[in-house]
């Protein structure tokens, strides 16, 4: 059955992390919200509660909490020459779904970026001449600064009850924080968390080394803590079932624990789970959109929803697959270069190494998703990259979030894979091994983009968004590099045995869990002719059309995302009001 | 929370060794509550989540020794001689039948893994780079018996005789020819077989909590030290950085929580 609803002032597409953030001036304010999510509320499920959230299986292995792939997945080709294949069980990285969306299957890990990397062609033009800049690789300057998001970042630390140790109070270097910190206005809202013995070991190859180790910051709260809204986080219990599961505790930050109860007890903001949108609908010609349609799950029906202000807060490929869906804006070719919507879509490059220990007690299990002690030394343009043939770069750490006996159980080179002989080095190594890890930046390149299947439908009769992608030259150098850093740390470290450090190379493997920080597809921008959207979040074509997350970046750093991306998302609810008061362009 | 009276959890917890008597954590309206393990109380299933050990192992039914819901016996006594050798019995565990991997799989198989519940699978059907990730319209239960059947085929034609009649050395030395792609069958790419699916399933046999039928009485997770559940390590992971950790030694599964 078609229905048409009344209109609503602003429509969010997508209830993850971005949308709650974003919602809430405009809540405050009194503006009638309404929010379409496509999954369920996680709150009452077996996800959420104990014994059931403590199985590696069901949301580690199986990723019960990740998008269903049966009804969307994403297409894969490694040039613009090949046919696409369905991923047809993703492993790569994990799209949430249902309220709180990505946002509750996280690890917590914070980052404010590089203070350079909102204006990043600037400042490698500037480093390194114009030359240093190769035509493939479309990086751009967001139009945004960190300056205008350092508020935003606080403002989010203390609603996520950050835990951490600054580096750079008002441009004074702190000690034990991380040295190449962008400024920040105050400390963290909360101390780090506790050390792990695999962070003691870093921190004392580091030292050999002359690096200047430090804590990652977490939103897995060391500690009992009310946030600014009164709203409570528990204290983190170092269970290692933080990524890929609910926190039961409620000690990690997340939307569902944090936003999303704030935000329901006003009248003016509804949340519809199993709203599954398929179009935004556009008017080209007067370059405005006036609602979505969607399905509700629940009934069946075909729903038309109209509203005066639409946002995508959805995870990076929904908000790129509904404005190519919806014909709204040009779509990128990499043929031509032209368009601009698929653009500069992004992975994470991250390589990892096993280290064991005949001494040491590592006891992996005791851990927090975000409980890491790492370098910044070889990230960024946080070093000289005269004459080293690539930009970018990567953190290096002690990659030791879990125990859980699955997936993390580190064996020595040679172990054969069953038998006594692997019994028994599953037995010796278990407690005494984890892994160095890095997570390392990747610039757009042209050949990398996101576009609309021709061949392959999701359940609902849409085309999939084909990815097309692979790691480019400047993404393996780069990995090459850092990876020999983080091999000269574990030789440093006084490992019993050191495995192969091996970095990442092509073909970019869709069964390998390489973060969930793809990025990219609408990117924000100064210039129309190279972004989807405004420095403000507006799209060029349609005043009253929104885009936030992930989708919006430019580029990737090697810095985890969500705490950028929340910031971005606080700025966005201040425009949004804004905008709401006193529709134009921003 | 109040104190509630209890009853056979007492004794339960009394014959719990010291090491075990760590602060558990009730969740009541996101504030985390230290409880000291005499005061846990078992809750009706729609209070906050509390957690006693033990709290109703005496009910916990023990994992069945056998039964298959999908293989056939020829199958099934394949796939357990696969898994007695993949894990002999000798001072670490049981045999791989004896510690459930054989049931574990079986039952995999039967649900909605097996049946690709969360699998996108609509054609067409192109081969692509192994990067691109299984390619085949067969569900995974479907391509586990057809990979059974060429491995059984070719066992018989090299051997002259089925796989589980096999020496021990020569059923070791047939898997490591398959894993390692030396094992050719016209049709299927038995190497495929084994590392995207017999593997991956031989491995979260051993190593899933036991409620799924295998790692029975967590044998698995005693031989390597994982302490399993609650895991509620805020004082313990300060207590025992760097040290062996004593409830390593007892771990607890989901069984012994339900």
């Amino acid at each position: 059955m078609n229905k048409k609803l009344k209109s609503r002032q602003v429509v969010f597409v997508g209830g993850g992390l971005m949308a709650a953030l974003a919602a809430r001036k405009l809540v405050e304010d009194g503006v009638d919200v309404l929010v379409l999510e496509r999954g369920r509320d996680h709150d009452a499920g077996a996800e959420h509660r104990l014994p059931s959230q403590r199985d590696e299986l069901r949301w580690g292995v199986r990723n019960q909490l990740a998008q269903d792939w049966s009804i969307e997945t994403y297409t894969l080709r490694y040039s613009d020459k090949e046919t696409a294949l369905p991923i047809r069980t993703l492993a790569a990285f994990l799209p949430g779904e249902g309220v709180g969306g990505a946002g509750n299957h996280w690890n917590g890990q914070c980052f404010r970026w590089a203070d350079y990397d909102m204006q990043l062609r600037t400042r490698l033009v500037d480093r390194y001449g114009a030359a240093a800049v190769p035509r493939e690789m479309p990086i751009q300057d967001w139009g945004v600064t960190y300056q205008e998001l350092e508020p935003y970042h606080e403002m989010f630390e203390k609603l996520f009850g950050v835990a951490g140790k600054a580096g750079n109070l008002r441009g004074e270097i702190q000690p034990g924080g991380n040295p190449f910190e962008a400024p920040r206005r105050s400390e963290y809202p909360q101390p780090p968390l506790e050390i792990t013995e695999a962070g003691v070991i870093l921190s004392e190859a580091a030292a050999k080394l002359g690096y200047k180790p430090f804590p990652m910051a977490a939103s897995n709260s060391p500690h009992v803590y009310v946030n600014p809204d009164g709203m409570r986080l528990g204290a983190c219990q170092y269970c290692g079932h933080c990524e890929r599961f609910i926190c039961e505790s409620n000690a990690k930050g997340s939307p569902e624990v944090l936003l999303y109860p704030v935000l329901k007890r006003k009248k003016n903001f509804e949340i519809r789970p199993y709203s599954h949108v398929t179009a935004i609908d556009y008017d080209a010609k007067a370059k405005r959109v006036t609602g979505v349609r969607y399905i509700d799950l629940e009934t069946g029906d075909q729903i038309e929803q109209p509203a005066d202000v639409v946002v995508l807060s959805a995870f990076t490929f929904t908000n790129t697959k509904l404005l190519l869906g919806s014909r709204i804006g040009e779509p990128y070719h990499a043929a031509t270069r032209r368009g601009v919507v698929g653009k500069n879509y992004c992975h994470q490059t991250q390589s990892s190494m096993s280290v064991f220990y005949k001494d040491r007690w590592i006891n992996p299990f005791f851990a927090s998703g975000s409980s890491q002690t790492i370098l910044d030394e070889f990230n960024g343009d946080n070093f000289d990259h005269s004459g080293l043939g690539f930009m970018g770069g990567a953190y290096i750490f002690n990659n030791t979030t879990n125990g859980r006996p699955i997936s993390t159980r580190p064996l020595p080179p040679g172990t054969p894979q069953w038998g006594t002989k692997w019994k028994q080095a599953s037995a010796d190594w278990y407690s005494h091994a984890f892994s160095f890890s890095t997570i390392g930046s990747c610039y757009p390149h042209v050949d990398n983009y996101l576009s609309l299947d021709p061949t392959y439908r999701d359940a609902y009769g849409q085309p999939l968004v084909r990815i097309t992608f692979d790691w480019r030259d400047n993404e393996v150098k780069m990995s090459e590099y850092v990876t020999r850093k983080m091999v000269e740390l574990a030789n440093a470290s006084g490992a019993t045995i050191v495995g192969p450090g091996a970095p990442r190379k092509g073909p970019y493997d869709s069964r390998l869990y390489q973060t969930t920080h793809v990025v990219g597809g609408t990117p924000m921008g100064a210039d129309p002719h190279t972004s989807v959207v405004s420095p403000h979040l507006q799209h060029w074509d349609a005043e009253n059309l929104f885009v936030v997350g992930g989708s919006v970046y430019a580029h990737n750093a090697g810095y985890n995302p969500t705490a950028l991306m929340s910031a971005i998302g606080l700025r966005l609810s201040d425009d949004l009001s804004r905008y709401a008061r006193n529709p134009q362009r921003l | 929370m109040s104190k509630e009276p209890q009853n056979h959890d007492q004794d339960h917890e009394s014959a719990q060794p010291a090491s075990s008597r760590r602060l558990f954590i009730a969740k009541a309206a996101g504030v985390a509550v230290l409880l000291p393990v005499s005061q846990i109380v078992r809750h009706a299933s729609a209070a906050p989540a509390v957690l006693a050990p033990g709290a109703a192992a005496n009910a916990a039914p023990a994992a069945p020794n056998a039964g298959y819901t999908l293989l056939g016996p020829e199958e099934a006594t394949f796939l357990e001689a696969v898994v007695d050798i993949m894990c002999p019995a000798d001072s670490l565990t049981p045999s791989g039948t004896d510690c459930g991997l054989a049931v574990y799989i079986d039952r995999q198989l039967a649900g909605d893994f097996g049946k690709g519940g969360r699998m996108y699978s609509q054609g067409p059907w192109i081969k692509g780079k192994p990067e691109q990730g299984y390619q085949l319209p067969m569900k995974p239960a479907e391509f586990f018996k057809a990979g059974i059947a060429a491995a059984r085929k070719a066992a018989q034609s090299r051997y002259g005789k089925s796989f589980d009649q096999l020496a021990p050395a020569d059923a070791d030395a047939f898997l490591s020819d398959l894993a390692g792609g030396k094992v050719v069958d016209e049709r299927l790419s038995l190497a495929d077989w084994f590392s995207q699916l017999l593997y991956p399933l031989f491995q979260q046999a051993c190593f899933a909590d036991p409620v799924y039928g295998g790692n029975r009485d967590k044998v698995f997770w005693k031989m390597i030290g994982y302490p399993g559940l609650p895991a509620f390590y805020a004082q313990d992971m300060v207590q025992y950085r760097g040290k062996p950790f004593p409830g390593a030694q007892t771990p607890k599964s989901i069984l012994d929580f339900s």
